[in-house]
């Protein structure tokens, strides 16, 4: 059986990612993001989930372990709102508030194929709840999908599968979301 | 996917060994706590006493109701009309995080006291994932307090039972099919009642006008559906807004409060989208309201706004 670790950075949706994963089959547990990074790894996790966070803290907070969480773990990793923007961060892009948040219905154009849209439309809709975003993506990282407000909506690592996504695909009204999780699974599985 | 059958048989054994002695549950009469009601009686019979708190804030006709209720699924129950004691503790409260806190302790004493008269240790709560979630924590921002977790008073001596913490409204819906409740489609009823659906002080006054409203809105709103007009909503009331506005009543100048009404479409409430109800029905509930409540009404207005960025209640 896969298993996938949420790390908890204080979302108010981490507990929905928990439940999306937990939906499909896959061993998963909440795990705070102060867990020391050998206990989660000496687990031998498939892939983990890195929540997305209290207000803010995606622009100028730690995410307790989850910079050497970044450095240590050799599996897929996909970072959702302030996660996603913490690996920004952590990779040497730019966090800054945005011009114009986003809260609730968005659309999500996707601009560059990945095996993370496998039966994904082009545009769908898609739910977010940011007042900061990245507003540029590190060196080795490519530029996957934006909506109206917000370029960098998906971005991932070069040669790694290290996704960032600004929204939310945890919630029930993005309407492809459990299909960005089986895709993300499909990754772990192959990994 | 939620297998019922399987947390029902694990739940209550969990529960038989958990419990030693007498128990309370708080008892509002919604699907969460009626769950957990038929859960607990499940494992440990007429040791579970449950109690019913008439905060005043309650919708027309409900004590009658939740009393019927208890009676119907052979409870052992306590009716407390507390009214006084939460209209007197909300004069001249305007927050609604203090709203909330206030309304949290008062429940907690009330329970306390029956606890001491029949000693009992623990209690046990409906609470449910989005109740912990969006009253915060060390990790979380908060939301708002809900009554039954942020609104918990920091001394409370009570042991607490949650059994349905980690499940959304949709799963404890499928606990209330499988173990055949009538409230398994009610819709979501918070504990602080009316009392948050008036933006600003909960007077006795403020309440019967929203509780008129509420009324009025349900009853339209459920009938639509009825007759395939409509779906219905995840959850639908009406929310009085005390600030005036000026309109023309019978030839007279009219200046009186607002009511907007709030329906949402959700699975779990950790996400919504506001309901696309017919116009012909909205004015429906917009003439019943301000002919209804013609002196204090003149105004109604129907909220467009999704969670996030709005919540389902205004506070």
């Amino acid at each position: 059986m896969i298993k996938i670790f949420v790390i908890d950075n204080g979302g108010q949706w981490t507990h929905r990612e928990w439940r999306t994963l937990k939906y499909l089959d896959i061993e998963t547990k909440i795990i705070p993001n102060t867990t020391p990074v050998k206990e989660i790894l000496n687990e031998k996790v498939n892939g983990l989930v890195l929540s997305g966070g209290s207000p803010r803290i995606g622009l100028e907070g730690n995410l307790g372990n989850c910079a050497e969480l970044l450095d240590k773990a050799e599996i897929p990793i996909i970072g959702i709102c302030a996660g996603h923007q913490f690996i920004a961060r952590h990779y040497g892009g730019k966090v800054e508030p945005s011009i114009i948040p986003e809260f609730g219905k968005v659309e999500l154009i996707i601009i560059k194929n990945d095996m993370l849209f496998c039966d994904v439309p082009e545009k769908t809709i898609i739910w977010g709840s940011h007042n900061d975003e990245v507003t540029k993506i590190p060196n080795h990282f490519i530029h996957l999908a934006k909506s109206g407000n917000c370029e960098f909506q998906i971005i991932k690592h070069n040669d790694k599968p290290l996704y960032g996504l600004q929204f939310h695909p945890e919630v029930e009204h993005t309407e492809y979301g459990i299909q960005f999780f089986k895709n993300f699974i499909k990754l772990c599985e192959s990994n | 996917m939620f297998n019922s059958e399987q947390f029902i048989e694990e739940t209550t054994k969990k529960l038989r060994q958990e419990i030693k002695g007498k128990t309370l549950i708080a008892f509002s009469g919604g699907v969460d706590s009626t769950v957990c009601a038929s859960l607990v009686n499940k494992a440990i019979g007429n040791n579970l006493i449950a109690v019913n708190v008439d905060t005043g804030y309650m919708r027309k006709n409900e004590p009658a109701s939740i009393k019927k209720l208890m009676e119907d699924m052979k409870l052992n129950y306590r009716f407390i009309d507390a009214s006084d004691i939460f209209f007197k503790a909300l004069k001249g409260v305007f927050d609604p995080e203090e709203k909330r806190k206030i309304i949290g302790e008062k429940f907690i004493r009330i329970f306390e006291n029956v606890a001491k008269d029949e000693k009992i240790e623990y209690l046990v709560q409906g609470t449910i994932a989005p109740d912990w979630i969006e009253s915060g924590d060390e990790f979380r921002d908060t939301i708002k307090s809900h009554h039954n977790v942020g609104g918990l008073p920091e001394d409370m001596t009570l042991k607490l039972i949650e059994p349905l913490r980690d499940l959304y409204k949709d799963e404890v819906r499928k606990l209330a099919r499988t173990l055949n409740l009538i409230v398994s489609e009610k819709q979501p009823f918070p504990g602080p009642g009316l009392a948050i659906r008036i933006l600003g002080e909960a007077t006795k006054e403020r309440t019967e006008i929203v509780r008129e409203a509420c009324n009025i809105v349900e009853k339209e709103i459920e009938n639509a559906a009825k007759n395939n007009e409509m779906d219905l909503p995840w959850q639908y009331f009406a929310v009085l807004l005390p600030t005036k506005s000026v309109g023309v009543q019978g030839d007279k100048r009219a200046y009186g409060f607002v009511i907007a009404i709030r329906a949402v479409q959700s699975i779990d409430a950790m996400t919504c989208a506001f309901s696309k109800i017919p116009p012909e029905i909205i004015e429906k509930i917009s003439n019943k309201i301000t002919n209804n409540l013609g002196n204090k009404i003149n105004r109604v207005v129907y909220d467009i706004t999704n969670k996030p960025p709005g919540t389902v209640e205004w506070e």
